[in-house]
């Protein structure tokens, strides 16, 4: 297993003082915190900050990991010494934050797996994830395959990862943000009682041309200066097929044009809107130069006229 | 590691088909029902309903009572901070929506 230096982690001294820690700790909490954060790995940033501010915030935790000695780095391949803990009791599990399979194996070999032993009978907790879907899928319905790594005891008592995967059903009309509830696929109940449920939040991957917000989709429509001007019948690319779409004469850049009900099947149907975008040809050849010279010479136009005063 | 494999599952969609109640909502949060209720009375969450006991909690939610835990949880901070975090969230998610809606232009 690999060494973590939580002291690195939270970006201070081996001797810093317990409000140093706690300051460093929230203060890179907030910034890489998934729930605000737009930094890219704020997930994995978050969890290793988590799990460095559980050992260094606790004296004791704190003083048993000093104890390994301030020559190891992270990522070196690290084993615990024999009786490394002798002489430390921990207070309880003390990790009221981490559901199970959040810390390293690292954090998990020196102080143990949290949340074990809870109360004789209770319903499991429930479980998170999150599913990446297609917009594609949201149109038709879709099944997608989830492996979750579940800790189970084994025969002689110790905890081991075991893998599950889910074969879901996601239905037809979902939309971004929306939670799948999966009854009883949740963690396991102690003594007899239910298991918890399963979330499954729904996200949708990047889609190159539409973009969704709701049960509505939104594509970019370029047009060149003369279908907007004049108008224009234009084949324009839907999640469900490619339509034809009639462009009014004088249509202008940024104007949004509904295909009603050719959004998300949700309960309420969304629409697809096509946001018209216009596109200037270049001016490379002669023969297009001339084409906006006459272009120039055929308008009284001045696009600068609110400027004048 | 071992490994297993189950027959296609089917769920509900939390949003459209469920209206959560208290302890429900409790428990797929992991907030404890005193802070929901909390965060009911700091207006982060606004079921229908008059007494806890008839509380449903609607549409999302799950997601704001999710949000609320963690920050709450992970920042350390309290309840009208969080409604203030939730508040500013919302905000950068309309400002995100109108951006998603006006295009590239």
């Amino acid at each position: 297993m690999q060494f973590q230096d939580y002291y690195q982690t939270l970006g201070v001294a081996r001797d810093a003082t317990q409000d140093d820690i706690k300051r460093a700790y929230r203060k890179l909490a907030r910034k890489f915190h998934p729930d605000v954060s737009k930094e890219a790995d704020a997930e994995v940033r978050f969890k290793a900050l988590g799990e460095a501010y559980a050992v260094l915030k606790d004296p004791e935790k704190r003083a048993a990991y000093d104890q390994m000695g301030s020559e190891w780095k992270t990522g070196q391949d690290f084993r615990p010494p024999p009786g490394w803990d002798a002489g430390f009791e921990f207070s309880g599990s003390g990790f009221e934050t981490a559901g199970s399979g959040e810390y390293s194996d690292f954090f998990e070999a020196l102080f143990g797996r949290a949340g074990a032993g809870r109360g004789t009978h209770a319903k499991g907790r429930d479980r998170h994830a999150k599913v990446v879907i297609d917009l594609a899928d949201a149109y038709r319905g879709a099944q997608r395959s989830i492996v979750m790594q579940v800790p189970q005891r084994n025969a002689q008592g110790r905890v081991q990862l075991h893998e599950r995967t889910l074969d879901v059903a996601i239905p037809r009309g979902v939309r971004a943000g929306q939670h799948l509830r999966l009854a009883g696929q949740g963690e396991p109940g102690a003594g007899g009682g239910a298991a918890g449920d399963l979330y499954l939040e729904i996200d949708f991957a990047e889609h190159p041309l539409f973009r969704a917000d709701g049960a509505d989709v939104f594509l970019d429509l370029p047009l060149a200066p003369w279908e907007a001007a004049l108008g224009a019948a234009v084949d324009v690319p839907t999640p469900t097929g490619t339509v034809r779409l009639t462009i009014p004469p004088g249509s202008e850049a940024g104007k949004r044009l509904r295909l009603k009900g050719r959004g998300i099947p949700a309960a309420t149907v969304g629409d697809l809107y096509a946001v018209l975008t216009i596109v200037l040809p270049p001016a490379a050849r002669e023969s297009e130069r001339q084409a906006y010279q006459a272009f120039a010479r055929a308008f009284d136009f001045d696009p600068r006229a609110r400027l004048k005063g | 590691m071992t490994s297993s494999r189950m027959t296609l599952l089917v769920g509900v969609v939390v949003e459209e088909d469920v209206g959560l109640s208290l302890s429900e909502l409790a428990r797929a949060s992991g907030a404890d029902e005193s802070q929901l209720v909390e965060w009911v009375l700091e207006g982060v969450l606004d079921p229908s309903g008059g007494a806890p006991a008839d509380w449903r909690f609607g549409g999302a939610s799950l997601r704001r009572a999710h949000l609320a835990r963690r920050l709450s949880e992970d920042l350390e901070i309290n309840p009208p901070g969080v409604a203030l975090a939730l508040d500013l969230i919302d905000e950068i998610d309309s400002l995100r929506s109108h951006l998603r809606r006006r295009g590239a232009g």
